[in-house]
């Protein structure tokens, strides 16, 4: 019976082979995209499952306001360091502690020599103290766990660094020299390890781990603080609330204890509904709730919502079809069930046709997913691989599932359907029962067509807002500006600045690409306001070629700007005062109060994404009432041939740092990154919608195909009547055009959320505008009228004679 | 072996009832051979397509095998079709994605006969028809009376004690329909299998042993046929 069915699957497989095709590549583009999110999930989902031991490691995290992006208190990765010593000491469930450095997204690698041979750049070398493969258990190659770390001044590599600098062998006890800054004259680390490189990715990535000894100790001076991440192991069995328990009364003491020696009030701690807050974070649940960012799975979420409908399209294409085409099959249900054939039979046959169509697109699907992985991963930033991947049988697994699912869903209606017909009607040729599904089918159709007309609408809005932001007005000048990987130093600026064709050279913490926030606050006519404070040099504003509004920029003529005037930003100025220039505030420093001057107010200019405001700001050159910096060197050439002056630029460093990489940016290439995630969404969306409104066509192709056989007769008595070809052509097209038009007025509030839940990320925005809504109304007509109008043109030019013979 | 007894059948539209079937009782015998006759829409079809258990009456009731099977599940009904019941059909009703082989087979599967059995029964069948050579073929490849004799032995594969066959020969030209009425006269005499067809013509109805005349849904004459 299996035989014979499935060769009947086949032989109506092979006889219908423009359907069968529609069916099963529609369904074969569906299931791509829904297991490439597939794979995507199981790559996420795997973070930190290298090792089973890992579920007793706990990621740190403390609550403070440093270097967060908007100066406000946050639970954070990086901790003081001196909570590293405090849990080990005083959290009895703690067996291991380790500090290590966080991943710095801008400054990305530290130079690494051996011997003479010249400096390579090594990304995520990260400092640590002896204890780190006590609670990361990595399986080393060579060395041990016990021994590695054990002295100062080593290193223990991954597998895959080690085979880049020496190759294959033993390479215990060999020497690299590391500099980490391009000053630094470089540090010796002996190689005292090599572990093996983990199949599944890891929160606290590396590809080596150093033991320089600055991770050994915490500042000597209470009022300084370093930052850096914390990790502990605990005993097999701890109860994670009761650790939190732990600590929360461990940190409270110790803040406690401390805050006289820092100088500040305990209360202070809870000014302005703030709090104390330590939390150990189980390893497993680190990866997808990072601070700062959205979890992946939030991210994803769009995405996963795209896929499931490109699924849930392509399988209605599947059922649409699949029922259009049950007339075909009716005699042959009719005779079966005269023969004695149960309906579960009928109904396991159907279905068994649809899994052989499902599994011919799954097959497809997994071909596609090889072709498409190479650049899905480039987009996506990630390694993902099918036949590879640790998971496989997982994937396997999911796989049949998805198949199982699919077969059901796009199986069971057609095969329910056509099991029910009555065989003493459709014996008779007649088919008015297959009626019935003409409801479902056109919702189904509407369906289809709400996806589409959205996705339509959301291209065109998305296309909108991002020419808003590529053109938008930054408030500074991004061309022939570029931003090097470096402190300031007087001598290599003043070096630079000699080169014909550069115009200025300064250094700024808050540049697009690497922007560094300082909260302050400020005492103006008795208010008090908090700013962002941003430290530069004399020459920064000008670099930049923001655009004064109001006053002056800081220059070198008045000796006044290296000792206490200030610049603000528009947003700043409107927090303060109208017309603030020439007027002074004050600021609490210790025991005493500095006065600042305001010199001049600066149009406000972008240095993040355009999901945030520009934050009110002032900008000061003096070092009175603190400084800070980071590794922002700008350079502003003013020549057509920069690629020659960045040569010079470079040779000039090379002069001056022989141990280090001179690595910059264009600001160009900042502003890209910047709108970087947002274009790589736009190009899914549009893909998406690309194979959505295929397949909906698809399917409306379908329908038509079979109402145009359905009115066969019909058609045929109205020729005979006397309608003409265009005529018919539009009756045909009459009911599916208010199929689309129903669609339309359903998706139009669909897509004004959604588009408008999208805008509403950014801080800066277009006004939703209507044409979009009209244009994808336009756009789904048309190409809706045309598709029927094939099958309803073929229908016209039909001979009615053939029609009418057979009763 | 069937006994009907004042079978109605009836639509209603609207309060009004639409008589398709008035009072029909009859009894038909194993081994009867016996032709439904009379003018269009009298009901013919829905007459016989009560006897094959197709549509059920509105009102009566219907002994098949000393079984009443006026409304019968299912279940029971198909076992019937399985084990006594063929139908033959005007239009043929073969399926087109089989083979001649593969059709005369598909009730025997049903049936769950054997595989040893099945091939020698088809191979009977095919044999007897005189369709040897045409057993791998589909059935567009085959003229209207080449398929309606497989649609016969189609019908015949699983061995039934009735067949049922409505116009069995209105869709083929004369000779081929002298052919398939022989074989039906031949099957009742020499298998005594029990015969019932719907006919329009007089002397397709003179192959068998008994007619009925049927006008406006009433028996209106129950003639046998001298032979």
């Amino acid at each position: 019976m299996f035989k014979l069915n499935l060769k009947i699957a086949l032989r109506n497989l092979f006889k219908n082979k423009i359907y069968a095709a529609i069916n099963i590549g529609g369904l074969a583009i569906g299931l791509t995209a829904f297991v490439l999110m597939l794979l995507y999930i199981n790559h996420e989902e795997s973070y930190d499952t290298w090792d089973s031991a890992l579920k007793n490691v706990y990621q740190i995290r403390e609550r403070h306001s440093f270097f967060t992006p908007d100066n406000k208190e946050h639970l954070q990765e990086s901790n003081e360091s001196r909570v590293g010593s405090l849990i080990r000491h005083k959290v009895p469930q703690v067996i291991a502690v380790t500090k290590v450095d966080p991943d710095w997204d801008f400054r990305t690698g530290y130079s690494v020599r051996v011997g003479n041979a010249d400096p390579i750049t090594v990304n995520r070398m990260k400092d640590s103290d002896s204890s780190f493969f006590h609670v990361f258990k990595y399986r080393f190659l060579q060395g041990s766990e016990s021994n590695a770390l054990i002295a100062p001044k080593s290193v223990v590599l991954k597998q895959s660094l080690a085979k880049k600098i020496f190759g294959e062998g033993n390479v215990l006890g060999k020497v690299i020299k590391v500099a980490v800054w391009q000053g630094d004259k470089g540090m010796d680390l002996t190689v005292t390890g090599v572990v093996e490189d983990p199949q599944t990715p890891e929160t606290a990535g590396f590809t080596a781990i150093m033991r320089t000894g600055n991770k050994d100790k915490d500042p000597v001076n209470p009022t300084n603080n370093n930052y850096c991440q914390v990790y502990a192991r605990v005993n097999e069995g701890t109860d994670p609330e009761l650790l939190n328990q732990t600590l929360k009364r461990v940190y409270t003491d110790y803040k406690k204890s401390t805050a006289p020696l820092k100088k500040i009030e305990y209360k202070s701690y809870f000014a302005d509904g703030k709090y104390l807050q330590l939390k150990a974070i189980p390893l497993a649940e680190v990866h997808g709730n990072r601070p700062f960012e959205l979890s992946w799975l939030e991210k994803l979420k769009p995405v996963i919502a795209i896929c499931v409908f490109l699924l849930l399209v392509s399988i209605i294409n599947f059922v649409n079809m699949a029922t259009a085409q049950s007339v075909q099959r009716a005699k042959e249900v009719g005779v079966k069930k005269v023969m004695g054939a149960y309906k579960q039979q009928l109904i396991a046959q159907f279905l068994l046709e649809c899994a052989l169509q499902s599994i011919v697109a799954l097959f497809l699907s997994v071909i596609l997913i090889e072709v498409l992985l190479p650049s899905f991963n480039t987009q996506f930033h990630v390694d993902l691989s099918f036949w590879h991947n640790p998971h496989l049988f997982n994937m396997l697994l999911q796989l049949f599932g998805l198949f199982t699912l699919v077969t059901l869903l796009a199986g069971f209606y057609p095969a329910w359907i056509l099991s029910n017909y009555d065989p003493a009607s459709v014996l008779k040729g007649n088919y008015s029962g297959s009626l019935k599904g003409i409801i479902l089918r056109n919702v189904l159709v509407v369906f289809q067509f709400i996806i589409s007309v959205t996705f339509i609408i959301a291209i065109s809005v998305m296309h909108l807002q991002t020419s808003y932001l590529n053109n938008k007005d930054l408030g500074f000048e991004r061309s022939n500006l570029i931003n090097i990987r470096a402190g300031y130093d007087q001598d290599l600026a003043d070096k630079i600045k000699r080169i014909p064709g550069v115009q200025y050279v300064a250094t700024t913490t808050q540049v697009m690409g690497n922007a560094f926030n300082v909260p302050e606050e400020i005492q103006y006519n008795g208010n008090k306001i908090s700013l962002n404070t941003v430290t530069i040099s004399m020459d920064a504003l000008s670099a930049l070629g923001v655009k004064l509004l109001k006053g002056r920029v800081f220059s070198r003529e008045y000796k006044q700007d290296t000792i206490n005037t200030v610049v603000l930003n528009e947003a700043a100025a409107k927090l303060i005062d109208k017309n603030p220039v020439g007027k002074s505030y004050k600021i609490a420093d210790e025991h005493k109060m500095l006065n600042f001057q305001i010199i001049g107010v600066i149009k406000d200019y972008h240095n993040e994404g355009f999901d945030k405001e520009v934050l009110p700001t002032l900008y000061k050159v003096t070092t009175l009432g603190g400084t800070s910096s980071t590794n922002n060197l700008i350079v502003r050439l003013n020549s057509d041939k920069n690629a020659a002056i960045i040569e010079k630029i470079k040779a000039e460093w090379k002069h001056n740092y022989p141990d280090f990489l001179m690595e910059y940016t264009t600001l160009d290439s900042a502003f890209d990154k910047v709108l970087e995630n947002n274009k790589r969404f736009i190009s899914m969306i549009v893909l998406f919608s690309i194979v959505s409104v295929s397949l909906s066509l698809l399917g409306l192709f379908a329908l038509s195909t079979f109402v145009a056989k359905r009115r066969t007769k019909e058609i045929a008595m109205r020729k005979i009547l006397g309608a003409s070809n265009i005529q018919i052509v539009g009756l045909l097209n009459k009911t599916f055009l208010v199929l689309v038009i129903i669609a339309n007025l359903i998706s139009w509030p669909v897509a004004y959320i959604v588009v408008k839940k999208w805008l509403n990320g950014f801080a800066y925005r277009i006004d939703l505008p209507l044409y979009p809504f009209f244009l994808a109304t336009v756009v789904s007509i048309i190409i809706a009228v045309l598709t029927v109008s094939i099958q309803a043109r073929r229908a016209a030019l039909a001979n009615p004679v053939k029609a009418l013979k057979y009763e | 072996m069937i006994q009907l007894t004042n079978i109605e059948k009836y639509y209603a539209n609207k309060g009004v009832k639409n008589y398709v079937l008035r009072l029909v009782t009859t009894t038909i015998n194993q081994g009867e051979f016996v032709s439904i006759m009379g003018p269009s829409g009298a009901g013919k079809s829905t007459l016989l397509n009560i006897i094959g258990m197709l549509e059920e009456p509105t009102y009566g009731t219907y002994n098949f095998l000393g079984e009443d099977v006026t409304s019968l599940n299912e279940r029971k009904r198909i076992e019937l079709y399985r084990n006594h019941i063929g139908f033959v059909f005007q239009a043929y009703h073969l399926i087109d994605e089989m083979t001649v082989y593969e059709n005369i087979e598909a009730p025997l599967l049903y049936k769950k006969v054997g595989s040893s059995e099945r091939a020698s029964r088809i191979a009977d069948l095919l044999d007897r028809f005189n369709i040897v050579a045409k057993k791998d073929l589909f059935p567009n490849q085959l003229s209207g009376g080449q398929q309606q004799l497989v649609g016969i032995a189609r019908a015949l594969a699983a061995q039934p004690s009735i067949i049922l066959a409505d116009e069995p020969t209105g869709n083929l030209q004369s000779a081929q329909a002298e052919e398939i009425m022989a074989l039906f006269k031949k099957l009742n005499q020499e298998d005594g299998i029990t015969i019932i067809q719907v006919t329009h013509s007089e002397k397709n109805a003179q192959y068998g042993n008994r007619i009925l005349h049927i006008a406006d849904g009433i028996v209106k004459e129950d003639v046998a046929v001298i032979a």
